[in-house]
C-alpha cells in the first residue's frame, strides 16, 4: 500500500496512458474499451485509499524544464487532503465509467468518450497531487479541456457545441484571474511550489497577499460556477448525464474549493479575501437555490443545485472553516453524483428530461427510486444522511461569524429541500404522464447507484475521520444549529410534497399562482441575456469589424498587393531585355564607368 | 601623358562606333579600333614611364604580340559568324538581329 | 632639332590614327570605312615603331593589315554580294553613347593624373632577342596557349561558317 502512495505519479500516468490507448486503439476493440477505461479511476481510487489507510505523506519530483540555474520540476505530493480528494475522484469516476457502459450503449464515438473520461481522470488527479501551482494549473487547464470535449460529445448538435464553447470561454475568464494571481505571486516571491509559497506568504505585504488570494479565487469562481461565472454550468447539461455526474457535480467543479483549501495559508493571511469569498458563496447559494425551484428539466434542477451547494462550500471557506467545506465537498460528491446518475437512469428509461412528462416511476424503477430518495434526503440535509452532518458544520461555522450569510444559507437550505422534493414527487410519484416504457437499466447502471447511495447515507459519520486526515479536529454536532437546519429542511420537504400532489397540473397551478416570479426564476433572472447583450454582442461586433476591415482590407490587400506587384515590376524591368546587343554593351560600359569613377572618388583620386 | 590621352581617345571613338553603328561588320571594325587603342595605351606607357614595377626586357613586346594574336583570332571567328548569320537571315543590319530564333 | 622632329612624327602618327578611327566610326561608305581602318592600323604600327618595338610593328602590319583587314574586305564583299552599288552604312547617334565615350576619356585622364609627376624616359629597344628569350622562357605557357587559341579559332570558324549547305 505504501508503494502505491510512494509512486503517486501513477494516478496521472496510468489514466493518460489509458486515454491514449483507448483513443487510438479503441476502434479496434470496441467491446473492451469501457472495461479498459475502468482501470484508470480504479488506479486513482487505489492510491487515494492507500493514502488514507497508511496516513502517509510523500513527495517526489521530476525535472522537466531546465535552463541554467532555473529548473521547473513537476512534482507530486501526497498528504491527507490529497488522499481524500483522490478517493473521492477515484470512487465517483469508477461509478461513472461503469454507469456509462449501460447509459451510452449503442452510441457512436465511444472510444472518444471513454478516452476523454480517462483523460479527465488523469487531469483531475494531476490537479490534486501536484506539489505546486504550476502542476495544479496544468491539471486545471486540462480538466477544462476535457470538460469541453465531453460537453460537446454530441458535437453535431448545435446546442451542445455551443454549450461546450460557452463552458470553456467562461472558465477561461476565471482562468485569467488565476494566471494573474500566479504571475503576481511569482513576481513577489519567486515561488510557485506550495512549500515555498506558504513560507513566502508570511513575509509579503497584506495588500499583495489579498490581491493574490482574490485573483486565485476568481479562477475558482470560474471553475466552480459561482456568480457571475456560473452561466456555463446549466448549459453544460447538454453533455451525457454520466459526464454531468462526474465533472459537473462531483469533481471538476469542486476543484475551486480544493484550490482554496490547498492554499489555505494564503487565505488565512488575507481576511478581506475571505470576506469576498463569503459574500460570493452565500449569495450564489441562495440565488441559485431559488432558480432551481422553477426548473422543468431534471438535469437543470440538479445543475443549479450544484451551484448552490458549491456556494455553501465557499461560504464555509469564507469564514475560515475549510475543514467543514471539504467535508461538505466529500458528501456532496457522493449524493450529487448519485442524483445525477439517478436522473440518467430516468432519462434513459423514459427518453425525456422534462419533469412534466415523468411521474410514477417508483413502481417500475424501484432501485433508481430508492437510491434517488436517499440522495435527495442527503441533499436536503435530513439526518442521519450525509448531507445533514456536513451542512450542519457549514451553517454552524457561517452563522457564528456572519448572521446575514447564515440566514441566507438557512433560506437556501429550505429552498433546497423544497426543490428536490418537488423534483422527486414529479418524477417518481403520481401517474406516469409520458409515452415510454420505463424500466431499470441493468446491473451496470444499478450497481453504481447503490454503491453511491452508501456513502450518501453514511458518510456523515466519517466527518471526524475526514477532519483528522486534513490535520484538524472534528467538530461535534452543534445541537441548536442542527435542530434549526433540520426543521428548515423538513419545512421545505413538506411544502414541496404537498404542493405537487397532482403532478404536472400542480406545476401549472404553481406557475399561474407565482406568475412572473416563476418565469423569472426559470429564466435564471435573465442573467444570460444580460451577459449576451453587454459582453458578447460588443465583442462579436468588434470581431466582425476586425475581420471585415483589418483582415480583409488591410492585411489581405497588403499580401495580395505584394504578390500582384511582382509581375508589374517584372514587366517594368523587362524593358531592359530588348535583344539589342549594343544596348547591352552600352549598359556594360556605363556600369564600368560608374564603378571606376566611384572607386576613384573613394580612393581620393 | 599624351599617349594616355591619345589611346583613350582612340578607345572612346571605337566604343562609340560599337554602340552606334547599324551594320554588323562596321561594329566589328569598331571593335578593332578599340583593341588598337588599348595596345597603344599599353605600349606607350610601358616604354616611357619609369617606375619601380618596370617590366623585364621583352615583356612589353610579348604582351603586345598576344594582343594582336587574340585580336586576330577574335576577328576571324566573329567574321565567320557574320557570314553565317548573313547567309541565314539575308541581312547584316543590327536592328534586324535582335531575336535569337529557336 | 631631333626633338622637334620626334614630336612632329608622333603627332602625325597620332592624327592619322584618330582620323582613321573617325572614318571607321562615322563614314557612310563601306570602302571608306575599310580604308580608314587600314590607315588606323598602319598608324598604330608606326606608333609601335616609335616606341622602339620594331618587331611588334612588323607583326602588326603583317597580321592586322595583311590578315585582319583582308578578312574584313572578303567579308564585306561576300556579304554584300547581292546588292547593287556600294552599300551604305548607317549610324544611330545618341547622346548616351557620346556621354559614355566622353566619360571614358575623362575617367582615364583623371585616373592617370599621377603620371604628371612620373619620370619620362626615351624608349629604348631591347631587341628581338630579348623577346625571343621571353617567349620561349618565362612566357612559354602563354605562348603555347596562344597557339592553342589559334587552333580553336580555326576550328570554330570552320564549324560556324560550315560548308555543307548551299
Amino acid at each position: 500500500m505504501t508503494a502505491l502512495v510512494e509512486n503517486a505519479w501513477i494516478v496521472v500516468a496510468v489514466p493518460f496512458a489509458i486515454a491514449l490507448l483507448v483513443g487510438v486503439a479503441g476502434p479496434l476493440a470496441r467491446r473492451l474499451v469501457p472495461w479498459v477505461t475502468l482501470v484508470a479511476p480504479l488506479c486513482v481510487l487505489a492510491v487515494g485509499v492507500s493514502g488514507l489507510v497508511t496516513e502517509a505523506e510523500h513527495a517526489g519530483a521530476v525535472r522537466w524544464l531546465f535552463g541554467g540555474e532555473y529548473a521547473l520540476s513537476f512534482g507530486w505530493a501526497v498528504d491527507g487532503l490529497t488522499s481524500v480528494m483522490l478517493t473521492v475522484v477515484g470512487f465517483v469516476a469508477t461509478m461513472v465509467v461503469l454507469f456509462s457502459i449501460g447509459y451510452m450503449h449503442g452510441e457512436t464515438g465511444l472510444p472518444r468518450y471513454f478516452g476523454s473520461l480517462a483523460l479527465f481522470t488523469g487531469s483531475m488527479a494531476l490537479l490534486v497531487v501536484a506539489d505546486g501551482l504550476v502542476g495544479l494549473f496544468v491539471g486545471w487547464e486540462l480538466v477544462g479541456a476535457c470538460s469541453y470535449l465531453l460537453i460537446g460529445f454530441w458535437y453535431q448538435k448545435p446546442s451542445a457545441a455551443a454549450a461546450a464553447v460557452k463552458a470553456f470561454l467562461t472558465t477561461r475568464v476565471g482562468d485569467v484571474g488565476l494566471l494573474l494571481g500566479l504571475a503576481l505571486l511569482w513576481r513577489e516571491t519567486g515561488e510557485l511550489g506550495y512549500g515555498g509559497v506558504f513560507e513566502a506568504v508570511e513575509t509579503l505585504a497584506p495588500a499583495v497577499v489579498t490581491t493574490v488570494a482574490v485573483l486565485l479565487f476568481i479562477g475558482a469562481m470560474g471553475k466552480s460556477a459561482q456568480f457571475p461565472l456560473h452561466i456555463w454550468l446549466p448549459d453544460a447539461m447538454e453533455g451525457p448525464t454520466p459526464v454531468s455526474a462526474l465533472i459537473h457535480a462531483a469533481t471538476m467543479v469542486a476543484a475551486g474549493v480544493f484550490l482554496v483549501a490547498r492554499l489555505w495559508p494564503v487565505y488565512e493571511a488575507a481576511p478581506s479575501a475571505q470576506t469576498v469569498i463569503l459574500v460570493v458563496g452565500a449569495f450564489t447559494a441562495f440565488a441559485s437555490a431559488t432558480i432551481a425551484c422553477a426548473q422543468r428539466d431534471i438535469k437543470k434542477v440538479l445543475a443549479y443545485s450544484t451551484i448552490s451547494q458549491l456556494g455553501f462550500m465557499f461560504a464555509a471557506l469564507g469564514v475560515g472553516a475549510w475543514v467543514a467545506a471539504m467535508f461538505h465537498l466529500v458528501t456532496h460528491a457522493a449524493f450529487k453524483a448519485l442524483l445525477f446518475l439517478g436522473s440518467g437512469s430516468v432519462i434513459h428509461a423514459t427518453g425525456t428530461q422534462d419533469l412534466r412528462e415523468m411521474g410514477g416511476l417508483a413502481k417500475p424503477m424501484p432501485i433508481t427510486a430508492w437510491t434517488w430518495i436517499v440522495g435527495s434526503l442527503a441533499l436536503a440535509g435530513v439526518a442521519p444522511f450525509a448531507g445533514f452532518f456536513s451542512k450542519d458544520e457549514v451553517i454552524h461555522a457561517v452563522v457564528t461569524h456572519n448572521v446575514v450569510a447564515g440566514v441566507a444559507l438557512f433560506a437556501a437550505s429550505a429552498l433546497t429541500a423544497f426543490y428536490i422534493t418537488r423534483a422527486t414527487r414529479l418524477a417518481f410519484f403520481g401517474k406516469y404522464r409520458g409515452d415510454g416504457h420505463p424500466h431499470e437499466g441493468g446491473w451496470v447502471m444499478s450497481l453504481p447507484l447503490v454503491a453511491l447511495a452508501i456513502p450518501a447515507a453514511a458518510a456523515g459519520f466519517a466527518g471526524h475521520k475526514i477532519a483528522e486526515h486534513l490535520g484538524e479536529h472534528g467538530e461535534a454536532l452543534n445541537l441548536p444549529v442542527a435542530a434549526a437546519s433540520l426543521s428548515v429542511a423538513l419545512l421545505g420537504i413538506v411544502v414541496g410534497w404537498t404542493s405537487y400532489r397532482d403532478g404536472a397540473e400542480s406545476e401549472a397551478a404553481m406557475e399561474s399562482r407565482m406568475g412572473g416570479l416563476w418565469t423569472t426564476l426559470r429564466g435564471a433572472y435573465g442573467f444570460d441575456g444580460f451577459v449576451g447583450a453587454v459582453i458578447v454582442r460588443p465583442v462579436v461586433a468588434i470581431s466582425d469589424w476586425l475581420y471585415g476591415f483589418v483582415d480583409r482590407k488591410i492585411v489581405d490587400t497588403t499580401v495580395e498587393g505584394a504578390g500582384k506587384s511582382l509581375p508589374v515590376i517584372g514587366r517594368m524591368l523587362s524593358v531592359l531585355q530588348n535583344g539589342d546587343a549594343q544596348w547591352y554593351a552600352a549598359l556594360i560600359g556605363a556600369g564600368a564607368v560608374i564603378l571606376v569613377a566611384l572607386s576613384l572618388v573613394v580612393k581620393g583620386g | 601623358m599624351n599617349v594616355a590621352i591619345l589611346a583613350s581617345v582612340l578607345f572612346a571613338v571605337g566604343l562609340y562606333g560599337v554602340l552606334t553603328r547599324r551594320d554588323l561588320i562596321a561594329v566589328l571594325a569598331s571593335v578593332e579600333v578599340m583593341l588598337g587603342g588599348a595596345s597603344v595605351m599599353l605600349v606607350g606607357l610601358a616604354t616611357t614611364i619609369e617606375s619601380a614595377a618596370a617590366p623585364e626586357a621583352g615583356v612589353v613586346e610579348a604582351v603586345g604580340l598576344f594582343i594582336i594574336i587574340l585580336a586576330a583570332a577574335e576577328a576571324a571567328v566573329a567574321l565567320g559568324i557574320v557570314m553565317a548569320v548573313a547567309r541565314r537571315r539575308r541581312t547584316t543590319r543590327v536592328d534586324d538581329l535582335t531575336e535569337v530564333s529557336g | 632639332m631631333t626633338e622637334l622632329l620626334t614630336q612632329v612624327v608622333w603627332w602625325l602618327l597620332a592624327a592619322t590614327a584618330v582620323i582613321g578611327a573617325l572614318a571607321v566610326v562615322f563614314t557612310k561608305d563601306v570602302m571608306r570605312m575599310a580604308i580608314g581602318l587600314a590607315a588606323f592600323l598602319v598608324a598604330v604600327a608606326g606608333l609601335f615603331l616609335f616606341y622602339a618595338l620594331p618587331f611588334l610593328a612588323v607583326v602588326q602590319v603583317f597580321v592586322y593589315v595583311g590578315g585582319v583587314l583582308v578578312l574584313f574586305l572578303f567579308a564585306i564583299m561576300l556579304v554584300h554580294r547581292a546588292e547593287e552599288g556600294r552599300p551604305g552604312l548607317e549610324s544611330r547617334h545618341d547622346i548616351g553613347s557620346i556621354a559614355l565615350a566622353v566619360g571614358i576619356v575623362v575617367l582615364v585622364v583623371m585616373a592617370l593624373r599621377p603620371l604628371r609627376e612620373a619620370t619620362v624616359v626615351d624608349p629604348t629597344s631591347s631587341g628581338t632577342a630579348a623577346l625571343a628569350e621571353m617567349l620561349l622562357g618565362p612566357m612559354l605557357p602563354h605562348f603555347e596557349a596562344a597557339g592553342v587559341l589559334l587552333l580553336l579559332a580555326l576550328v570554330a570558324v570552320i564549324v560556324v561558317v560550315g560548308g555543307d549547305d548551299e
